[in-house]
């Protein structure tokens, strides 16, 4: 077990650095020469005294070769530090820290939101296999899961606020328990409800012709006890396989939603950024949302053999 | 002698007939799988629009009418017009022809890569095949709209300085056209998105039909590998290839317009849906008509595709024969 858990994180941290460095290198010999664009951004389309321009670039280090600087920024990364905004000046760990809680609330109440609501509505339809009610629920998951996110959002805003005058207009953020913060957080669920509730219930269906579930059926064990005791961890523990996909997705919506709610966030951060080309924090929020899916990958490939004892030899011989 | 000659065409025909049962059965199945039926219509409308659409728009995408500005949909322009006067019906059916295009070359190139990625780790095995599913699960463990932000923004201004030598070298004007740098960012971050997909399916289909009985009977028999791999190997993996591809494709027009949503896609002057969303976003309490056009388009395309992917998986994968 021991080396199975080392075999995951060597797996995983070499996939880091490579992300890592991937991306510093494109904004390092892409996105343009940062000493310029801040004396635009501060002074105007003035010309450049360029020895001016140099002798800031020796003092802040940035005439030293890549691998030098991307050490540097990878130090700094390891010790807490994003580095500084290019355009506003700002330390990026301010900028993220200030909207990195907005970003967290939503993710971490859409998953709670969707397992609560998902995994029962795939247990049902599992229980209901091919009758209306698993038509109903796998029908709708279908018909969700294709609607993207910058579609369902403004269509609810016209048809709630136009349509049905029920609501004052959604834009900001006035915290996670306001009427504000509903319409977003629908929108959020709506995305990645599907996943949970098609996994869940193909769960459901190869549990149900189990030994055991007949057993316990045949000596009368009520129904919902044979639910709760004898499917739901078979069922579920499948389900932490999506989480990382899941995460992936709210990563997305939530540059979505953010922007078509105006949320002041980590998405739209990252979008207001994207105008200005603030590489510096386009860089941090991508190594972020790397990280936070890889981490959880990682996670989700430790517990996986822990919780199911079955998959624990499948899991650490061959992958898949 | 007459039963010879009975029975020999009447084996052979039972031959011809199990062997092109595979796609007989899989397209009655589709054909009785309503949803599927519903969503193929759309779809086969979307590409009707995508090759025809200059033919069928009242007007160019481009006219501008400064008489009907933000003009709500009318007997003239059916679903109303833009703030610079532009026809919005016009500019939907255009944006499908972006939608169409984006989406097939993109799925073609991850499908190439995918496929020669996958075939080599599926084939060699060992460190290839580690390397490959390494590097597919460090692609795949980004978010896809946080890499086109990051592609965008870090490569537009280098490819743009490089277009803008190539013409001042070779003063052609194909180098000038700045729209191609942005199809080709877009084509990149698509492709770069969706081949891992395509090469882990392509390897899971290797490694899983070389080491079925038929095709260690046939390795047996001495058939050589290439009538294997067209007999056995490839008919077998075009199933869930076919429902890959067919959720790809639309996997990449929803995200082509998420890209253009947030400002990374192709930009103007062609439409594409989720720019046009996103513009109408900014006046859709006042014009919602602006917002609802683009945006009931993309969601009819979409649940369309997934209809119609669901459908394909039903008819072909063999798994689900059995219930």
């Amino acid at each position: 077990m021991g080396k199975y858990v080392a075999q995951r994180i060597v797996y995983w941290i070499p996939a880091l650095i490579l992300l890592a460095l991937a991306v510093y290198a494109m904004a390092f010999y892409g996105a343009g020469d940062p000493i310029k664009l801040m004396f635009l951004r501060e002074e105007g389309d003035v010309t450049y005294d360029a020895q001016r321009l140099d002798a800031i670039r020796r003092e802040k280090g940035l005439d030293r070769p890549f691998l030098v600087q991307f050490g540097e920024y990878t130090w700094h990364l390891l010790q807490g530090d994003l580095g500084m905004s290019v355009i506003s000046g700002r330390s990026v760990n301010d900028m993220v820290g200030a909207t990195a809680p907005v970003s967290f609330q939503i993710g971490i109440a859409t998953v709670f939101l969707v397992a609560i609501f998902g995994i029962p509505l795939g247990i049902i339809a599992g229980l209901h296999h091919n009758e209306w009610l698993d038509n109903l629920i796998l029908g709708s998951a279908l018909f969700i899961s294709g609607v993207p996110s910058y579609v369902v959002g403004p269509m609810l805003m016209v048809f709630l606020v136009l349509g049905l005058g029920v609501m004052n207009v959604p834009y900001g953020w006035d915290g996670l328990f306001s009427t504000k913060a509903i319409l977003p957080l629908f929108v959020m669920v709506f995305g990645s409800i599907a996943i949970i509730i098609r996994q869940t219930r193909s769960g459901m269906l190869e549990v149900l012709s189990e030994d055991y579930v007949r057993t316990a059926r045949a000596k009368g064990v009520p129904e919902f006890m044979v639910i709760i005791r004898h499917m739901l961890r078979p069922v579920l523990t499948p389900v932490l396989t999506v989480l990382g996909q899941m995460l992936i997705g709210i990563v997305n919506g939530a540059i979505i939603v953010e922007k078509v709610f105006g949320i002041p966030g980590l998405g739209r951060l990252t979008i207001d950024f994207t105008y200005g080309v603030d590489y510096p924090v386009i860089v941090a929020i991508t190594l972020i949302g790397a990280f936070l899916v890889m981490a959880l990958n990682l996670l989700v490939d430790i517990t996986y053999p822990l919780l199911d004892p079955r998959a624990a030899q499948a899991m650490t011989g061959v992958e898949e | 002698m007459t039963t010879q000659e009975l029975s020999g065409p009447a084996t052979f025909s039972t031959v011809e007939a199990s062997r092109s049962n595979l796609w007989k059965d899989a397209l009655a199945r589709l054909a009785a799988n309503r949803l599927a039926v519903v969503g193929i219509i759309p779809i086969i409308l979307l590409f009707f629009i995508a090759i025809f659409g200059p033919y069928l728009t009242p007007y160019d995408f481009l006219a501008q009418d400064f008489t009907a500005r933000l003009a709500p949909p009318s007997s003239v322009h059916w679903l109303g017009t833009d703030e610079l006067g532009r026809d919005v019906f016009s500019r939907i059916l255009y944006g499908a022809r972006t939608a169409v295009s984006v989406g097939v070359i993109s799925t073609v190139i991850s499908l190439v890569v995918g496929i020669i990625m996958g075939s080599l780790a599926g084939y060699l095995g060992g460190r290839v095949d580690m390397m490959v599913v390494w590097l597919t699960d460090v692609t795949r463990s980004m978010p896809a709209l946080l890499l086109a932000i990051v592609i965008n923004l870090t490569l537009k201004v280098p490819l743009e300085a490089w277009l803008e030598q190539m013409y001042l070298q070779t003063k052609n004007t194909f180098f000038r056209q700045t729209m191609w740098v942005d199809l080709v960012l877009v084509f990149g971050a698509l492709a770069l998105i969706q081949w891992p997909g395509y090469a882990r399916l392509i390897r899971g289909q290797i490694l899983s039909i070389r080491s079925r009985n038929y095709v260690l009977a046939a390795r047996a028999l001495g058939m050589p590998t290439n009538r294997i791999l067209t007999r056995y190997v490839i008919p077998n993996a075009m199933g869930p290839l076919i429902v890959a591809v067919s959720a790809g494709l639309g996997g990449a027009m929803v995200l082509e317009s998420a890209f253009s949503f947030l400002g990374v896609g192709v930009q103007l002057p062609i439409p594409s849906w989720g720019k046009m969303i996103s513009d109408g976003l900014r006046l859709w309490q006042t014009h919602s008509y602006l917002l609802v056009g683009p945006a009931a388009m993309m969601a009819i395309i979409t649940v369309s595709f997934a209809w119609l992917g669901d459908g394909l998986n039903d008819a072909l994968n063999p798994r689900q024969w059995k219930e």
